[in-house]
Protein backbone atom coordinates (compact mmCIF):
# COMPACT_ATOMS: atom_id res chain seq x y z
CA UNK A 1 0.00 0.00 0.00
CA UNK A 2 2.74 2.38 0.66
CA UNK A 3 4.50 2.32 -2.25
CA UNK A 4 1.43 2.10 -4.52
CA UNK A 5 -0.17 5.42 -2.78
CA UNK A 6 3.41 7.67 -3.96
CA UNK A 7 3.37 6.42 -7.80
CA UNK A 8 -0.09 6.71 -7.97
CA UNK A 9 0.25 10.46 -7.09
CA UNK A 10 3.05 10.74 -9.33
CA UNK A 11 1.13 9.23 -12.03
CA UNK A 12 -2.35 12.17 -11.13
CA UNK A 13 0.58 14.68 -11.23
CA UNK A 14 2.53 14.03 -14.22
CA UNK A 15 -1.06 13.80 -16.18
CA UNK A 16 -2.51 16.58 -14.54
CA UNK A 17 0.47 18.78 -15.36
CA UNK A 18 0.95 20.97 -18.47
CA UNK A 19 2.91 18.61 -21.00
CA UNK A 20 5.21 21.56 -21.58
CA UNK A 21 6.03 25.54 -21.09
CA UNK A 22 3.91 27.16 -23.67
CA UNK A 23 5.98 29.30 -26.52
CA UNK A 24 5.14 32.46 -24.95
CA UNK A 25 6.07 31.56 -21.80
CA UNK A 26 3.15 30.82 -19.21
CA UNK A 27 2.37 27.58 -17.93
CA UNK A 28 -1.18 28.46 -17.75
CA UNK A 29 -3.63 30.01 -20.51
CA UNK A 30 -7.23 30.72 -21.04
CA UNK A 31 -7.97 27.45 -22.19
CA UNK A 32 -6.03 25.24 -19.85
CA UNK A 33 -9.32 24.25 -17.90
CA UNK A 34 -11.29 23.83 -20.81
CA UNK A 35 -13.36 20.05 -20.90
CA UNK A 36 -12.37 18.54 -24.44
CA UNK A 37 -13.63 15.32 -24.49
CA UNK A 38 -17.52 14.41 -23.73
CA UNK A 39 -16.89 10.53 -25.03
CA UNK A 40 -19.23 7.90 -23.92
CA UNK A 41 -16.10 5.64 -22.73
CA UNK A 42 -14.58 6.35 -19.25
CA UNK A 43 -11.51 5.15 -17.31
CA UNK A 44 -10.88 5.12 -14.55
CA UNK A 45 -8.63 4.12 -11.40
CA UNK A 46 -7.89 5.47 -7.95
CA UNK A 47 -7.62 4.02 -4.40
CA UNK A 48 -9.89 1.79 -2.49
CA UNK A 49 -10.67 1.08 0.67
CA UNK A 50 -13.44 -0.27 2.38
CA UNK A 51 -14.66 -3.15 4.99
CA UNK A 52 -13.33 -6.68 3.70
CA UNK A 53 -15.82 -9.27 2.55
CA UNK A 54 -15.64 -11.83 4.79
CA UNK A 55 -13.77 -10.24 7.75
CA UNK A 56 -15.73 -9.35 10.57
CA UNK A 57 -13.50 -6.22 11.43
CA UNK A 58 -10.48 -4.08 9.83
CA UNK A 59 -10.16 -1.87 6.52
CA UNK A 60 -9.27 -2.89 3.60
CA UNK A 61 -7.39 -1.06 1.64
CA UNK A 62 -6.00 -1.00 -2.40
CA UNK A 63 -6.61 -0.28 -5.83
CA UNK A 64 -9.33 -0.24 -8.02
CA UNK A 65 -10.27 0.77 -11.47
CA UNK A 66 -13.05 0.57 -14.11
CA UNK A 67 -14.40 1.11 -17.39
CA UNK A 68 -17.60 2.68 -18.22
CA UNK A 69 -19.74 3.11 -21.33
CA UNK A 70 -22.58 5.84 -21.73
CA UNK A 71 -24.34 8.68 -20.58
CA UNK A 72 -27.34 8.90 -18.90
CA UNK A 73 -27.78 5.01 -18.66
CA UNK A 74 -23.79 3.22 -18.25
CA UNK A 75 -22.82 0.31 -18.19
CA UNK A 76 -19.52 -1.28 -17.58
CA UNK A 77 -17.20 -3.73 -15.67
CA UNK A 78 -14.59 -2.74 -12.42
CA UNK A 79 -12.35 -4.39 -10.48
CA UNK A 80 -10.80 -3.94 -6.99
CA UNK A 81 -8.01 -5.40 -5.14
CA UNK A 82 -7.15 -4.45 -1.27
CA UNK A 83 -6.05 -6.44 1.77
CA UNK A 84 -6.95 -5.88 5.15
CA UNK A 85 -4.62 -7.79 8.37
CA UNK A 86 -6.23 -8.21 11.75
CA UNK A 87 -5.17 -10.12 14.46
CA UNK A 88 -6.41 -11.50 17.65
CA UNK A 89 -4.81 -13.50 20.28
CA UNK A 90 -4.18 -16.69 18.76
CA UNK A 91 -4.51 -15.56 14.27
CA UNK A 92 -3.14 -13.47 12.66
CA UNK A 93 -5.41 -13.02 9.13
CA UNK A 94 -4.88 -11.40 6.39
CA UNK A 95 -7.44 -10.82 3.72
CA UNK A 96 -7.19 -10.01 -0.26
CA UNK A 97 -10.31 -9.04 -2.00
CA UNK A 98 -10.40 -9.01 -5.27
CA UNK A 99 -13.64 -7.48 -6.40
CA UNK A 100 -14.91 -8.16 -9.86
CA UNK A 101 -17.87 -6.04 -10.98
CA UNK A 102 -20.14 -5.88 -13.91
CA UNK A 103 -22.23 -2.12 -13.11
CA UNK A 104 -24.66 -0.69 -14.60
CA UNK A 105 -26.14 2.68 -13.69
CA UNK A 106 -27.21 6.40 -14.44
CA UNK A 107 -26.05 9.49 -13.80
CA UNK A 108 -26.68 13.03 -14.09
CA UNK A 109 -24.25 15.96 -15.89
CA UNK A 110 -24.37 18.80 -14.26
CA UNK A 111 -22.03 21.67 -16.00
CA UNK A 112 -18.66 20.21 -15.57
CA UNK A 113 -19.40 17.51 -13.09
CA UNK A 114 -21.52 14.31 -13.18
CA UNK A 115 -23.33 12.58 -10.19
CA UNK A 116 -24.42 8.95 -10.64
CA UNK A 117 -25.60 5.86 -9.15
CA UNK A 118 -23.80 2.65 -9.83
CA UNK A 119 -25.18 -1.17 -9.41
CA UNK A 120 -22.65 -3.50 -9.51
CA UNK A 121 -22.94 -7.34 -9.97
CA UNK A 122 -20.55 -9.71 -9.43
CA UNK A 123 -18.16 -11.94 -6.61
CA UNK A 124 -15.07 -11.13 -4.63
CA UNK A 125 -12.76 -13.63 -4.71
CA UNK A 126 -11.20 -13.66 -1.16
CA UNK A 127 -7.74 -15.12 -0.72
CA UNK A 128 -7.36 -15.71 2.86
CA UNK A 129 -3.94 -16.30 4.86
CA UNK A 130 -3.65 -17.00 8.47
CA UNK A 131 -0.56 -17.19 10.93
CA UNK A 132 -0.70 -18.38 14.07
CA UNK A 133 0.34 -15.94 16.65
CA UNK A 134 3.17 -16.55 18.42
CA UNK A 135 3.78 -19.49 16.20
CA UNK A 136 7.25 -18.95 14.58
CA UNK A 137 8.53 -18.31 17.96
CA UNK A 138 7.40 -21.83 19.00
CA UNK A 139 8.76 -23.83 16.23
CA UNK A 140 5.40 -23.83 14.78
CA UNK A 141 5.55 -25.18 10.71
CA UNK A 142 3.41 -26.25 7.89
CA UNK A 143 -0.09 -26.09 8.40
CA UNK A 144 0.35 -25.74 12.59
CA UNK A 145 1.89 -22.45 11.64
CA UNK A 146 -0.07 -21.31 8.34
CA UNK A 147 -2.98 -21.95 6.31
CA UNK A 148 -4.14 -20.20 3.08
CA UNK A 149 -7.67 -20.74 1.35
CA UNK A 150 -9.61 -18.73 -1.78
CA UNK A 151 -13.58 -18.55 -1.87
CA UNK A 152 -15.58 -16.66 -4.23
CA UNK A 153 -18.48 -14.69 -3.04
CA UNK A 154 -21.41 -13.52 -4.71
CA UNK A 155 -21.48 -9.87 -4.22
CA UNK A 156 -23.55 -6.52 -5.06
CA UNK A 157 -22.80 -2.99 -4.71
CA UNK A 158 -24.55 0.20 -4.70
CA UNK A 159 -22.00 3.30 -5.23
CA UNK A 160 -23.22 6.75 -5.47
CA UNK A 161 -20.32 8.21 -8.36
CA UNK A 162 -19.49 11.91 -8.57
CA UNK A 163 -17.19 12.64 -11.37
CA UNK A 164 -16.12 16.49 -12.48
CA UNK A 165 -13.70 17.47 -15.51
CA UNK A 166 -10.54 19.02 -14.02
CA UNK A 167 -9.40 20.11 -17.57
CA UNK A 168 -8.99 18.32 -21.11
CA UNK A 169 -10.17 14.20 -21.06
CA UNK A 170 -9.49 14.02 -17.62
CA UNK A 171 -11.66 13.60 -14.60
CA UNK A 172 -11.59 13.89 -10.95
CA UNK A 173 -13.64 10.25 -9.77
CA UNK A 174 -15.50 9.55 -6.20
CA UNK A 175 -17.22 6.53 -5.33
CA UNK A 176 -18.82 4.92 -2.62
CA UNK A 177 -21.60 3.01 -1.04
CA UNK A 178 -22.49 -0.66 0.99
CA UNK A 179 -21.81 -4.01 -0.54
CA UNK A 180 -23.49 -7.40 0.01
CA UNK A 181 -21.39 -10.07 -0.34
CA UNK A 182 -23.07 -13.95 0.62
CA UNK A 183 -20.58 -15.54 2.77
CA UNK A 184 -21.69 -19.01 4.60
CA UNK A 185 -25.28 -18.79 3.39
CA UNK A 186 -25.94 -15.34 4.82
CA UNK A 187 -25.38 -11.55 3.84
CA UNK A 188 -22.16 -10.35 4.89
CA UNK A 189 -22.85 -6.18 4.59
CA UNK A 190 -19.91 -4.31 4.18
CA UNK A 191 -18.60 -0.77 2.57
CA UNK A 192 -16.28 0.60 0.01
CA UNK A 193 -14.83 3.60 -1.23
CA UNK A 194 -12.84 4.84 -4.15
CA UNK A 195 -11.12 8.30 -5.24
CA UNK A 196 -9.33 8.53 -8.34
CA UNK A 197 -8.69 9.75 -11.77
CA UNK A 198 -10.83 8.90 -14.82
CA UNK A 199 -9.73 9.27 -18.48
CA UNK A 200 -12.58 9.85 -21.05
CA UNK A 201 -11.35 10.69 -24.74
CA UNK B 1 -29.11 2.57 -26.21
CA UNK B 2 -28.90 0.54 -29.11
CA UNK B 3 -25.40 1.01 -28.82
CA UNK B 4 -25.29 0.30 -25.32
CA UNK B 5 -26.69 -2.82 -25.84
CA UNK B 6 -24.45 -3.33 -28.56
CA UNK B 7 -21.52 -2.79 -26.48
CA UNK B 8 -22.75 -4.97 -23.81
CA UNK B 9 -23.42 -8.11 -26.52
CA UNK B 10 -19.62 -7.83 -27.87
CA UNK B 11 -17.81 -6.77 -25.09
CA UNK B 12 -19.27 -7.55 -21.91
CA UNK B 13 -21.11 -10.73 -22.35
CA UNK B 14 -18.09 -12.56 -23.12
CA UNK B 15 -16.45 -11.26 -20.40
CA UNK B 16 -19.23 -12.57 -17.99
CA UNK B 17 -18.78 -15.74 -19.59
CA UNK B 18 -15.21 -16.24 -19.11
CA UNK B 19 -15.43 -14.79 -15.72
CA UNK B 20 -18.34 -16.85 -14.35
CA UNK B 21 -16.60 -20.71 -14.73
CA UNK B 22 -13.98 -19.32 -13.64
CA UNK B 23 -15.83 -18.13 -10.09
CA UNK B 24 -17.38 -21.61 -9.57
CA UNK B 25 -13.91 -23.05 -9.63
CA UNK B 26 -12.65 -21.03 -7.20
CA UNK B 27 -15.61 -21.01 -5.44
CA UNK B 28 -14.53 -24.65 -4.40
CA UNK B 29 -11.00 -24.18 -3.57
CA UNK B 30 -11.16 -23.69 0.21
CA UNK B 31 -13.07 -22.48 3.33
CA UNK B 32 -12.14 -19.22 5.00
CA UNK B 33 -11.62 -19.25 8.34
CA UNK B 34 -10.83 -15.85 9.67
CA UNK B 35 -10.98 -16.00 13.47
CA UNK B 36 -12.54 -19.02 13.93
CA UNK B 37 -11.98 -22.67 13.80
CA UNK B 38 -9.48 -24.55 16.22
CA UNK B 39 -6.62 -23.23 17.58
CA UNK B 40 -3.74 -24.71 17.35
CA UNK B 41 -1.78 -25.49 20.36
CA UNK B 42 1.56 -24.24 19.63
CA UNK B 43 3.14 -27.59 22.09
CA UNK B 44 1.54 -30.17 23.30
CA UNK B 45 3.63 -32.17 26.27
CA UNK B 46 2.13 -36.11 27.31
CA UNK B 47 2.68 -36.62 30.99
CA UNK B 48 2.60 -40.44 32.23
CA UNK B 49 1.90 -40.53 36.43
CA UNK B 50 3.42 -43.63 38.11
CA UNK B 51 1.88 -44.45 41.39
CA UNK B 52 -1.76 -44.06 42.29
CA UNK B 53 -2.05 -40.25 43.08
CA UNK B 54 -5.25 -40.77 45.53
CA UNK B 55 -6.72 -37.57 44.57
CA UNK B 56 -10.21 -36.78 44.35
CA UNK B 57 -9.79 -34.55 41.09
CA UNK B 58 -6.36 -35.45 40.02
CA UNK B 59 -5.10 -32.47 37.71
CA UNK B 60 -1.46 -31.91 36.03
CA UNK B 61 -0.64 -28.50 35.95
CA UNK B 62 2.66 -26.47 34.30
CA UNK B 63 4.44 -23.93 36.18
CA UNK B 64 6.84 -21.51 34.96
CA UNK B 65 9.80 -21.25 37.24
CA UNK B 66 11.13 -17.86 38.97
CA UNK B 67 14.91 -17.53 40.01
CA UNK B 68 15.36 -17.71 43.42
CA UNK B 69 18.31 -16.81 45.96
CA UNK B 70 17.45 -17.59 49.72
CA UNK B 71 17.83 -15.32 52.29
CA UNK B 72 21.47 -15.17 53.87
CA UNK B 73 20.18 -17.00 57.37
CA UNK B 74 18.84 -20.07 55.87
CA UNK B 75 22.28 -21.06 54.41
CA UNK B 76 24.72 -19.63 57.17
CA UNK B 77 25.53 -21.75 59.88
CA UNK B 78 23.40 -21.37 62.88
CA UNK B 79 24.22 -19.19 65.90
CA UNK B 80 22.26 -21.83 68.71
CA UNK B 81 20.36 -25.04 68.42
CA UNK B 82 17.30 -22.74 69.07
CA UNK B 83 18.12 -20.82 65.81
CA UNK B 84 18.68 -24.09 64.04
CA UNK B 85 15.39 -25.22 64.93
CA UNK B 86 13.55 -22.11 63.83
CA UNK B 87 16.02 -21.86 59.80
CA UNK B 88 15.09 -26.17 59.74
CA UNK B 89 10.89 -25.05 60.22
CA UNK B 90 11.13 -21.51 58.01
CA UNK B 91 13.81 -21.93 55.62
CA UNK B 92 12.16 -23.95 52.13
CA UNK B 93 15.25 -26.46 50.30
CA UNK B 94 17.65 -23.45 48.67
CA UNK B 95 17.95 -25.93 45.61
CA UNK B 96 14.26 -26.45 45.01
CA UNK B 97 12.01 -25.27 42.38
CA UNK B 98 10.32 -22.03 43.00
CA UNK B 99 7.09 -21.49 41.18
CA UNK B 100 6.31 -18.19 39.26
CA UNK B 101 3.17 -18.54 37.84
CA UNK B 102 0.62 -21.18 36.62
CA UNK B 103 0.54 -21.57 32.43
CA UNK B 104 -1.63 -24.68 31.66
CA UNK B 105 -3.55 -27.21 33.36
CA UNK B 106 -4.84 -30.77 32.22
CA UNK B 107 -7.30 -33.31 33.85
CA UNK B 108 -5.67 -36.75 34.50
CA UNK B 109 -7.46 -39.24 33.22
CA UNK B 110 -6.36 -42.76 34.70
CA UNK B 111 -2.41 -42.52 34.38
CA UNK B 112 -2.12 -40.04 31.56
CA UNK B 113 -2.88 -36.08 30.89
CA UNK B 114 -2.12 -33.73 27.63
CA UNK B 115 -1.25 -30.67 28.42
CA UNK B 116 -1.89 -28.34 25.30
CA UNK B 117 0.24 -25.02 25.75
CA UNK B 118 -1.65 -22.01 23.74
CA UNK B 119 0.64 -18.89 25.32
CA UNK B 120 4.16 -18.96 25.64
CA UNK B 121 5.88 -18.29 28.55
CA UNK B 122 5.47 -14.67 29.17
CA UNK B 123 9.03 -12.32 29.22
CA UNK B 124 8.81 -12.18 33.29
CA UNK B 125 8.92 -15.65 32.99
CA UNK B 126 12.33 -16.16 31.12
CA UNK B 127 15.89 -15.19 32.13
CA UNK B 128 18.05 -13.17 29.74
CA UNK B 129 17.67 -10.67 27.30
CA UNK B 130 15.64 -10.82 23.37
CA UNK B 131 18.79 -12.40 22.23
CA UNK B 132 19.30 -15.23 24.59
CA UNK B 133 16.89 -16.03 26.82
CA UNK B 134 15.38 -19.16 28.51
CA UNK B 135 12.04 -20.06 30.74
CA UNK B 136 12.28 -23.39 33.02
CA UNK B 137 8.86 -25.52 33.74
CA UNK B 138 7.72 -28.11 36.25
CA UNK B 139 4.62 -30.40 35.87
CA UNK B 140 3.24 -30.33 39.26
CA UNK B 141 0.10 -33.50 39.93
CA UNK B 142 -1.96 -32.17 42.42
CA UNK B 143 -5.36 -32.49 43.99
CA UNK B 144 -7.80 -30.00 42.47
CA UNK B 145 -9.64 -29.72 46.00
CA UNK B 146 -11.53 -26.48 45.59
CA UNK B 147 -12.33 -27.39 41.78
CA UNK B 148 -11.52 -24.74 39.91
CA UNK B 149 -9.60 -25.88 37.74
CA UNK B 150 -6.03 -24.67 37.97
CA UNK B 151 -3.53 -25.00 40.83
CA UNK B 152 -3.16 -22.74 43.38
CA UNK B 153 -0.01 -21.05 44.52
CA UNK B 154 0.30 -20.65 48.38
CA UNK B 155 2.18 -18.36 49.67
CA UNK B 156 4.11 -18.62 53.51
CA UNK B 157 1.53 -17.09 56.51
CA UNK B 158 3.27 -14.94 58.77
CA UNK B 159 2.05 -14.29 62.22
CA UNK B 160 -1.34 -12.20 62.75
CA UNK B 161 -1.53 -9.21 64.15
CA UNK B 162 -4.38 -6.93 64.70
CA UNK B 163 -2.15 -4.08 63.32
CA UNK B 164 -1.02 -5.69 60.36
CA UNK B 165 -1.02 -4.50 57.34
CA UNK B 166 -1.26 -6.16 53.78
CA UNK B 167 -2.23 -9.83 53.17
CA UNK B 168 -0.44 -12.43 55.63
CA UNK B 169 -0.37 -15.15 52.82
CA UNK B 170 -2.57 -18.15 52.40
CA UNK B 171 -1.44 -21.78 51.84
CA UNK B 172 -3.08 -23.53 48.66
CA UNK B 173 -6.16 -25.66 49.28
CA UNK B 174 -4.87 -27.64 46.32
CA UNK B 175 -3.00 -30.93 47.41
CA UNK B 176 0.26 -31.55 45.55
CA UNK B 177 1.02 -34.93 44.76
CA UNK B 178 4.31 -34.77 42.86
CA UNK B 179 5.91 -32.65 40.32
CA UNK B 180 8.56 -33.49 37.54
CA UNK B 181 11.19 -31.08 38.84
CA UNK B 182 11.34 -30.44 42.59
CA UNK B 183 14.37 -29.34 43.11
CA UNK B 184 18.35 -28.98 41.36
CA UNK B 185 19.45 -31.49 43.75
CA UNK B 186 17.29 -34.67 42.38
CA UNK B 187 16.71 -36.10 39.22
CA UNK B 188 14.37 -33.66 37.20
CA UNK B 189 12.75 -33.60 33.51
CA UNK B 190 11.81 -29.87 33.31
CA UNK B 191 9.96 -28.07 30.00
CA UNK B 192 12.48 -25.57 28.26
CA UNK B 193 11.58 -22.16 26.32
CA UNK B 194 14.70 -21.12 24.65
CA UNK B 195 14.62 -18.22 22.44
CA UNK B 196 18.25 -17.20 20.19
CA UNK B 197 21.35 -18.57 21.91
CA UNK B 198 21.58 -19.88 25.17
CA UNK B 199 24.14 -18.85 28.00
CA UNK B 200 24.81 -20.94 31.14
CA UNK B 201 23.39 -19.15 34.46
CA UNK B 202 22.28 -19.60 37.93
CA UNK B 203 18.48 -20.02 36.91
CA UNK B 204 18.50 -23.59 37.35
CA UNK B 205 21.61 -24.02 35.89
CA UNK B 206 22.29 -27.71 34.33
CA UNK B 207 26.06 -27.17 33.54
CA UNK B 208 27.38 -30.20 31.81
CA UNK B 209 24.21 -30.84 29.79
CA UNK B 210 23.34 -29.92 26.28
CA UNK B 211 21.79 -26.53 25.35
CA UNK B 212 17.81 -26.43 25.39
CA UNK B 213 16.79 -26.85 22.02
CA UNK B 214 15.16 -23.76 20.26
CA UNK B 215 11.86 -23.07 21.55
CA UNK B 216 9.92 -25.72 23.52
CA UNK B 217 11.81 -28.69 24.83
CA UNK B 218 11.86 -31.26 27.60
CA UNK B 219 15.16 -31.48 30.03
CA UNK B 220 16.28 -33.98 31.78
CA UNK B 221 18.94 -34.04 34.62
CA UNK B 222 20.24 -36.03 37.48
CA UNK B 223 20.76 -33.49 39.93
CA UNK B 224 23.82 -32.42 41.38
CA UNK B 225 24.55 -32.68 45.77
CA UNK B 226 24.37 -29.79 47.99
CA UNK B 227 27.99 -30.32 48.87
CA UNK B 228 29.13 -30.02 45.01
CA UNK B 229 26.76 -27.36 44.75
CA UNK B 230 28.50 -25.39 47.68
CA UNK B 231 31.85 -26.14 46.70
CA UNK B 232 31.57 -24.97 43.11
CA UNK B 233 30.00 -21.66 44.40
CA UNK B 234 33.10 -21.36 46.67
CA UNK B 235 35.16 -21.70 43.54
CA UNK B 236 33.04 -19.19 41.43
CA UNK B 237 31.44 -22.19 39.29
CA UNK B 238 28.21 -23.73 38.66
CA UNK B 239 27.67 -27.45 39.89
CA UNK B 240 27.71 -29.77 37.17
CA UNK B 241 25.27 -32.82 36.33
CA UNK B 242 26.21 -36.15 35.29
CA UNK B 243 26.76 -35.51 31.76
CA UNK B 244 24.74 -39.36 31.05
CA UNK B 245 21.90 -38.33 32.89
CA UNK B 246 21.07 -35.42 30.66
CA UNK B 247 18.93 -35.22 27.62
CA UNK B 248 17.03 -32.58 25.66
CA UNK B 249 14.44 -33.63 23.69
CA UNK B 250 11.58 -32.29 21.71
CA UNK B 251 8.19 -32.11 23.53
CA UNK B 252 6.47 -34.67 21.23
CA UNK B 253 9.61 -37.21 21.55
CA UNK B 254 9.60 -36.89 25.93
CA UNK B 255 6.48 -37.70 27.61
CA UNK B 256 6.89 -35.77 31.48
CA UNK B 257 6.60 -38.62 34.11
CA UNK B 258 5.76 -37.54 37.15
CA UNK B 259 6.00 -40.25 40.45
CA UNK B 260 3.55 -39.82 42.96
CA UNK B 261 5.48 -38.93 45.84
CA UNK B 262 4.17 -37.49 49.93
CA UNK B 263 2.49 -33.90 49.60
CA UNK B 264 5.32 -32.84 51.99
CA UNK B 265 7.72 -33.56 49.95
CA UNK B 266 6.87 -31.80 46.96
CA UNK B 267 4.37 -29.34 48.57
CA UNK B 268 7.22 -26.80 48.27
CA UNK B 269 7.01 -26.58 44.03
CA UNK B 270 3.39 -24.56 45.04
CA UNK B 271 4.72 -22.27 47.22
CA UNK B 272 5.64 -18.68 46.12
CA UNK B 273 8.19 -16.53 48.16
CA UNK B 274 7.76 -12.82 48.61
CA UNK B 275 11.27 -11.79 47.81
CA UNK B 276 13.10 -13.44 45.46
CA UNK B 277 16.52 -12.13 45.96
CA UNK B 278 18.19 -12.58 49.08
CA UNK B 279 16.88 -10.27 50.32
CA UNK B 280 15.19 -9.56 53.80
CA UNK B 281 12.11 -8.38 55.00
CA UNK B 282 12.32 -6.95 58.29
CA UNK B 283 9.02 -6.11 60.86
CA UNK B 284 8.15 -4.02 63.53
CA UNK B 285 6.69 -5.73 66.68
CA UNK B 286 3.06 -5.56 66.55
CA UNK B 287 1.90 -3.87 70.47
CA UNK B 288 -0.51 -7.01 70.84
CA UNK B 289 1.33 -10.09 71.10
CA UNK B 290 0.67 -12.11 67.01
CA UNK B 291 -0.53 -15.44 67.09
CA UNK B 292 2.79 -17.25 67.57
CA UNK B 293 0.52 -21.13 67.50
CA UNK B 294 2.67 -23.81 65.92
CA UNK B 295 5.23 -21.64 65.58
CA UNK B 296 9.08 -21.46 66.99
CA UNK B 297 10.42 -18.61 67.73
CA UNK B 298 14.25 -18.04 68.45
CA UNK B 299 16.32 -14.54 68.87
CA UNK B 300 19.16 -14.08 66.70
CA UNK B 301 21.83 -11.97 65.30
CA UNK B 302 21.88 -10.41 62.28
CA UNK B 303 23.86 -12.16 59.35
CA UNK B 304 27.56 -11.41 59.22
CA UNK B 305 29.22 -11.41 56.34
CA UNK B 306 32.39 -9.84 57.52
CA UNK B 307 32.15 -6.86 55.03
CA UNK B 308 31.90 -4.01 57.61
CA UNK B 309 31.52 -3.54 61.15
CA UNK B 310 28.98 -6.04 63.28
CA UNK B 311 26.03 -4.89 64.32
CA UNK B 312 24.14 -5.37 67.86
CA UNK B 313 20.55 -5.21 66.46
CA UNK B 314 18.95 -8.77 68.06
CA UNK B 315 15.94 -10.04 65.39
CA UNK B 316 12.94 -12.40 66.69
CA UNK B 317 12.69 -14.88 64.16
CA UNK B 318 9.35 -16.71 64.11
CA UNK B 319 9.19 -19.58 61.87
CA UNK B 320 5.95 -21.11 59.95
CA UNK B 321 3.68 -22.82 61.17
CA UNK B 322 3.89 -26.47 62.14
CA UNK B 323 1.12 -27.43 60.11
CA UNK B 324 1.51 -24.85 57.17
CA UNK B 325 2.39 -25.99 53.67
CA UNK B 326 4.59 -22.86 52.82
CA UNK B 327 7.80 -22.59 54.81
CA UNK B 328 8.69 -18.82 56.05
CA UNK B 329 10.50 -16.68 58.22
CA UNK B 330 9.68 -13.58 59.80
CA UNK B 331 11.84 -11.09 61.06
CA UNK B 332 10.81 -9.16 63.92
CA UNK B 333 13.26 -6.26 64.71
CA UNK B 334 12.81 -3.41 67.76
CA UNK B 335 14.86 -0.88 65.47
CA UNK B 336 15.45 -0.28 62.05
CA UNK B 337 13.73 -0.27 58.77
CA UNK B 338 12.41 -2.78 56.20
CA UNK B 339 15.45 -4.05 54.49
CA UNK B 340 17.98 -2.69 56.60
CA UNK B 341 18.04 -2.57 60.81
CA UNK B 342 20.97 -0.85 60.59
CA UNK B 343 19.16 1.85 58.66
CA UNK B 344 20.62 5.35 60.14
CA UNK B 345 17.13 7.10 59.66
CA UNK B 346 14.94 3.91 61.35
CA UNK B 347 11.30 3.66 60.31
CA UNK B 348 10.81 2.63 63.72
CA UNK B 349 12.30 2.44 66.95
CA UNK B 350 11.12 0.64 70.05
CA UNK B 351 14.45 0.24 71.78
CA UNK B 352 13.00 2.23 75.06
CA UNK B 353 9.51 0.38 74.89
CA UNK B 354 9.65 -3.00 73.38
CA UNK B 355 5.95 -4.90 73.58
CA UNK B 356 5.67 -6.72 76.46
CA UNK B 357 5.56 -9.93 74.52
CA UNK B 358 8.73 -9.40 73.25
CA UNK B 359 11.06 -12.16 74.13
CA UNK B 360 14.65 -10.80 73.20
CA UNK B 361 16.95 -8.88 75.04
CA UNK B 362 16.71 -5.20 74.15
CA UNK B 363 20.74 -4.71 73.40
CA UNK B 364 23.19 -6.81 72.24
CA UNK B 365 23.64 -10.77 72.87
Amino acid sequence: MRSVVPSLACLVLLALAPRAARADGTLLSDDTWNVTSCGCWTIDGGLVVGFPAALPTGLTRGIGGGVTYGHRFTAGARASWSTATESTPAWQVTQSDLRLRVTGGVEHIAGRGSLGLRLGLGGTLVHESRLRSQGMRAGLTGDALSTSAFAMLPALDIEAVAAVHVFGPWLLVISGGPTLDVFEGSGHGAWTAELGVAWQP
Amino acid sequence: MATLRLAIARGLTPAIARTVPLALVLAGCGDLVGFGGPVTPLATIDINVSGDPMADAPRVALVWGAPYLIEPLCFLPPETPEVAAVLAQGCRDPFGFLPDRVGANAELVGSTAEISLFELPAADVMVGDVTARVAYGTFVLYDDRDGNGTLDLGRPRRPVSPDDEGPPGQDSVDIVRGASFVSMTEPDQRLAFREGAFIQTAFYPRAGCGAPLLAFSVLAAGGFTAQDAIAATLRGELPTEDPASCAQSPVEAAPIVITVRPPEEVTEVACTERRVDSSTRYRDPPVEMPDLTNRLLACAGLPDFGGGPSSDVIQLLVSSATDARCRGLTHYVLRGCDNDPNCEMPEWDLTATPPAWWPCPTGSM
